[in-house]
């Protein structure tokens, strides 16, 4: 396939910035709204017309890629198809209400909550869920905290939490942020939790362990059941990482294999837009053992309808209201389409094209059987140069050099939502890039709209405002 | 091959330090350096501050790594190279020259004995 | 796989023929994609979820069905969080799927569209608030805030305490997450009094000491009064080596005095005002700071630098302050962030202009006046309860039980807010303005 992204240009830049398309300064003079100390004395910004910003946001659109214009298997993403209709359900006037509400007015934006609740509940196999978390990272967050109030309820003072090296970055930041100590966990030769390790590892200390269920190799963590036995018997919670839960749908629930506490990224395994970088939505399950912890509110059904209520114990907010609603919207009307059946195949199909693609390519992929994404290794070529020059075969390239446990780790996830002729586009942009010279490598890309980027000016010297800009010209 | 100057002693966390003459400087390797990548930014301590042996004194950070500094020796810093806050790519450039980090008056020579001799450093990056 | 009538029962997006599905099965070399789950016995599931798939038909029909059950209110409700009239191109183009499906910029040669929109975005704030940098997003205005107080206890490590301290009048949502922020870091809070609604500056004289890490306050307050001593405020804290934190919204910013002009450290607040809607509670955080704590910044933060085509470009930068290099020693955990309600906020933005947004602002003054002098004729009211300039919403004494007419009032059609037994808050912007009319009538009624 043939692939140029469009590029709008001029001189040395690319489309001109809204203050370089204009730029206003009004004085504000407030009289009779305001005492003069108490406003400010200027205000600066673009001053464009309707039709100007129309053209400024379709031209930086054009040169954006997306799930909508071809593959994105960014390992760990889940970059699948966002369906249009969960947009439209979204944008209902009806569902746009204020948080500040009373219960009995907004039975239809509590009922959805309700349900959502159950759904994630049933997929999860947990016995309870919060919506409120807004992404996966506050998910973990919270997750830890209910774990430390669970640990303190009972007079237990744990300062440690055990996470593999290969786990997300995020699992690391949340606990320290919880206030604990970090253990990192190393990997055993097939890639999964080394037990031995984790015996050595676990301890009274030990308030949980935070296991990603298939691991970021792809990985099932056939052990699962020993290694909640042993982090249970030494007192300590099982935290499950739902950015895989792709893979499980239908399969396997963390509720079964022993986990107490998980997150959804519903942004990954419900379809709901990834818009740029967020928002998204984390909420976390827990077994009945920790639901009074829990934040607050949750929903719940009475024979007046649905209400509001603080758990018991509540470790109380993680959101200054309900987390990202309209994410949650998108999330039920997704899984509420695919119903069990649909949800089940997503997997299914998940896992096929994973194994498929890696079948197709010439990279080695050192670690197996893989779930719904695998990690590549482009060997004596570096990642990130093969990575730039599948940019130019009109495709995103997986995420680069990571897990460490591979060396040049192309982690690769290309969900559900591609055909076999997609897949073989993607197989042939990693087969042409590897195969490349390395002058192709490391000039590339050359077809998209921006060249190759200097990231080490760009952090030497950080500018990140038009108005820093100003001060080098 | 990287340059292991025979004028210095080594940490395995890939600091070196100067054992002789007036100032005693203390840098990071050109070992480091390299794996490091282009480095674009450098924390270190004041002049007057202590330096612990074998505790952290600073950071340095390439676009996608960042790497604790460990001082070789304790004593006290009576200067700072400051022409690497803006042109860190002085640590890729010299090493062991413009690279410098920190001038050191040391609290105890004997530390120097503890470290790792230039063939012994050498050893360890092979 | 498909059904007796054609119709597929798997995911309507997972697009493979039975060909396909064949041909890639035999490629694997296996005969079902089950074979391919490496799951053991004992964890297997073999129950369901007992969700019926629905067409999409039938389930818009459903969800419409079910928000119909939201009773249709006009809301007068604010409390930190406000519903501007969005434009139609704000949805148009937020809309783009090249937009809304991509994700975080990692690749940034073919992501230069999203990249330069948050850039816009952190230059608005930059203009707003006077600070030079600001990220492009957290996940709202109660979790900036306590990401604020994370990184002024960074910043000061070396204090003797590490105590945040905040007004008496703070919406429990930010006072909630702010407790759970702090109590990993082994800090506390602090609160200090307020007279008729404003900063008690005496009193938080009296509080305010060596181990202060941080003076928050805001302006507009969650009561809707804008601030009037905010430079005293800052001096406090300077005064004790605290940084001075600053909640506001972008509205109130572009009339109300420039943060830095006060000597703001750090301004916090909700962006969503301005793009978003109500839509229950979803937010936009600012984060916005002096350059000197550029390390010490929490999420994303999009740069310029140039292409090797020597053409300027824009990529994510100074990553290494995050959690994907950084691990647990990062500034933040915060990874997903709100970047498309950023692209919504910064359209909204640049669709009014400088002067709209201004008049915008004024609005919120002069709307609030005129209708809280309007309900003040009532017998039995007196609005605003505060002797103070308000910024779209303030608080109104009733002799009768507030929550009786908050009652009465949606039986009326509008939702206004009870705040204790006696006080009512009421909220005015250019989305609801055209029902002033409606609800000074409708109190006239019910009072």
């Amino acid at each position: 396939m043939n692939f140029d992204q469009a590029r709008f240009s001029r001189d040395d830049e690319y489309e001109p910035l809204l203050s370089e398309k204009d730029s206003t300064t009004v004085e504000v003079d407030s009289e009779g709204v305001l005492p003069d100390d108490l406003t400010r004395d200027e205000l600066t910004l673009p001053a464009l017309s309707e039709p100007q910003l129309a053209r400024h946001y379709t031209r930086l659109s054009q040169m954006n890629y997306s799930v909508e214009l071809g593959p994105y298997p960014l390992g760990s993403c889940t970059m699948k198809y966002n369906p249009s209709f969960t947009e439209d359900v979204a944008a209902d006037p009806n569902a746009g209400v204020h948080p500040d509400r009373s219960d009995r007015t907004i039975q239809g934006t509590l009922g959805l909550l309700h349900g959502l609740q159950e759904y994630l509940a049933d997929i999860g196999g947990m016995d309870a869920v919060t919506l409120q978390p807004p992404a996966g990272a506050a998910g973990e967050f919270t997750g830890i905290l209910v774990a430390k109030a669970y640990h303190e309820s009972r007079g237990d003072d744990r300062s440690e939490i055990i996470i593999p090296s290969s786990a997300h970055g995020t699992n690391f930041a949340s606990a320290a942020m919880a206030g604990y100590d970090v253990v990192e966990l190393p990997s055993d030769d097939d890639g999964r939790v080394d037990m031995e390790a984790l015996d050595a590892a676990v301890s009274e200390e030990t308030a949980a362990l935070m296991l990603t269920n298939p691991n970021t190799l792809g990985l099932f963590e056939r052990d699962i059941v020993d290694i909640a036995e042993l982090v249970h018997d030494a007192g300590g919670l099982l935290y499950y990482d739902g950015a895989n839960l792709n893979a499980l749908l239908g399969r396997a629930r963390p509720g079964d294999m022993g986990f107490d506490i998980m997150h959804y990224n519903v942004h990954k395994t419900f379809a709901t837009p990834h818009g740029g970088g967020g928002p998204g939505a984390g909420p976390v399950g827990v077994v009945d053992e920790l639901a009074e912890f829990l934040p607050s509110p949750m929903v719940r059904e009475t024979a007046a309808g649905y209400e509001q209520y603080e758990p018991e114990s509540s470790i109380g907010k993680v959101h200054g209201f309900a987390g990202n609603w309209l994410v949650l919207v998108k999330a039920y009307a997704y899984i509420a389409r695919l119903g069990d059946a649909g949800l089940a195949d997503a997997s299914a199909k998940a896992v096929l094209n994973a194994n498929y693609l890696a079948s197709q390519i010439d990279l080695e992929v050192p670690y197996g059987p893989f779930h719904h994404e695998f990690a590549a290794t482009s060997g004596e070529r570096d990642a990130a140069d093969v990575a730039k020059r599948m940019l130019d075969y009109g495709v995103h390239p997986p995420t680069t050099k990571w897990p460490e446990l591979v060396s040049q780790a192309m982690l690769t996830e290309p969900t559900e939502v591609e055909d076999k002729a997609s897949l073989d586009d993607l197989a042939h942009a990693f087969n042409a890039a590897y195969a490349d010279s390395d002058e192709a490598l490391e000039t590339a890309p050359s077809k998209t709209s921006a060249r190759r980027i200097d990231q080490v000016s760009a952090a030497r010297n950080p500018r990140l405002s038009w108005r820093a800009l100003g001060d080098d010209e | 091959m990287f340059e292991i100057p025979d004028d210095r002693k080594y940490l395995e966390s890939h600091e070196w330090t100067t054992t002789e003459g007036d100032a005693v400087r203390i840098g990071i390797s050109d070992f480091a350096q390299d794996e490091l990548g282009d480095v674009v930014f450098v924390e270190l301590p004041a002049e007057g501050d202590e330096l612990a042996a074998g505790e952290e004194f600073g950071v340095v950070e390439s676009i996608k790594a960042v790497s604790d500094l460990y001082a070789p020796i304790s004593g006290t810093v009576t200067a700072v190279n400051e022409e690497l806050f803006d042109a860190p790519e002085l640590l890729n450039d010299d090493p062991y020259g413009d690279g410098w980090m920190l001038e050191v008056e040391p609290a105890d020579e004997s530390e120097f004995d503890d470290l790792l001799s230039p063939e012994e450093y050498r050893e360890q990056t092979e | 796989m498909t059904a007796g009538n054609g119709r597929r029962v798997g995911s309507p997006y997972a697009p493979h023929t039975d060909a396909d599905e064949e041909a890639m099965l035999d490629a694997v070399g296996v005969d079902s994609a089950e074979d391919l789950f490496d799951i053991p016995d004992e964890v297997r599931f073999d129950g369901e979820f007992g969700v019926d798939s629905a067409d999409e038909q039938e389930l818009r029909n459903a969800m419409a069905d079910l928000f119909s059950r939201n009773e249709e209110l006009t809301e007068f409700l604010g409390r930190g969080h406000h519903a501007h009239y969005v434009p139609a191109l704000v949805d148009d183009l937020s809309r783009r799927s090249e937009f809304l499906t991509s994700y975080t910029q990692y690749q940034p040669e073919i992501a230069q569209g999203f990249l330069q929109v948050l850039f816009e975005y952190q230059s608005m704030l930059v203009e707003l608030t006077g600070l030079p940098v600001a990220n492009c997003s957290m996940y709202d205005a109660a979790t900036a805030l306590a990401e604020a107080a994370l990184l002024a206890n960074r910043l000061r490590r070396g204090a003797s305490g590490h105590r945040v301290l905040v007004p008496e009048h703070l919406h429990e949502g930010r006072l909630g997450v702010l407790e759970n922020y702090l109590d990993g870091a082994a800090m506390e809070i602090g609160e200090y009094p307020m007279t008729d609604g404003a900063v008690d500056v005496d009193a938080l004289a009296d509080l305010v000491d060596d181990e202060t890490v941080m003076v928050y306050a805001e302006t507009p307050t969650v009561r809707g009064v804008i601030e009037e001593r905010l430079a005293d405020i800052g001096d406090l804290a300077h005064d004790n080596d605290a940084l001075f934190c600053l909640g506001s919204d972008l509205v109130a910013l572009a009339l109300l005095e420039e943060p830095a002009s006060v000597g703001a450290d750090v301004v916090v607040g909700e962006a969503g005002a301005l793009g978003l809607g109500t839509a229950y509670g979803m937010g936009l955080g600012i984060f916005a700071t002096r350059e000197e704590y550029l390390r010490q910044v929490p999420g994303r933060l999009v740069g310029v630098s140039e292409d090797s085509a020597d053409m300027r470009a824009f990529t994510l930068t100074l990553q290494t302050r995050e959690q994907h290099i950084r691990k647990e020693r990062a500034t933040s955990n915060i990874c997903t962030n709100q970047a498309w309600v950023a692209l919504r906020t910064a359209m909204h933005m640049a669709w009014l202009g400088p002067d709209r947004l201004v008049d915008l602002a004024e609005r919120a003054v002069t709307d609030a006046r005129d209708l809280a002098a309007r309900l003040d004729e009532l017998s039995g009211v007196k609005a605003p309860l505060y002797d103070r300039h308000h910024f779209r919403e303030f608080v109104v004494r009733t002799d009768q039980p507030a929550p009786a007419i908050t009652n009465d009032l949606a039986g009326r059609g509008f939702a206004v807010h009870a705040l204790t037994d006696h006080h009512l808050q009421v909220c005015i912007t250019d989305a609801n303005a055209d029902a002033a009319d409606g609800l000074v009538a409708a109190f006239e009624e019910v009072i």
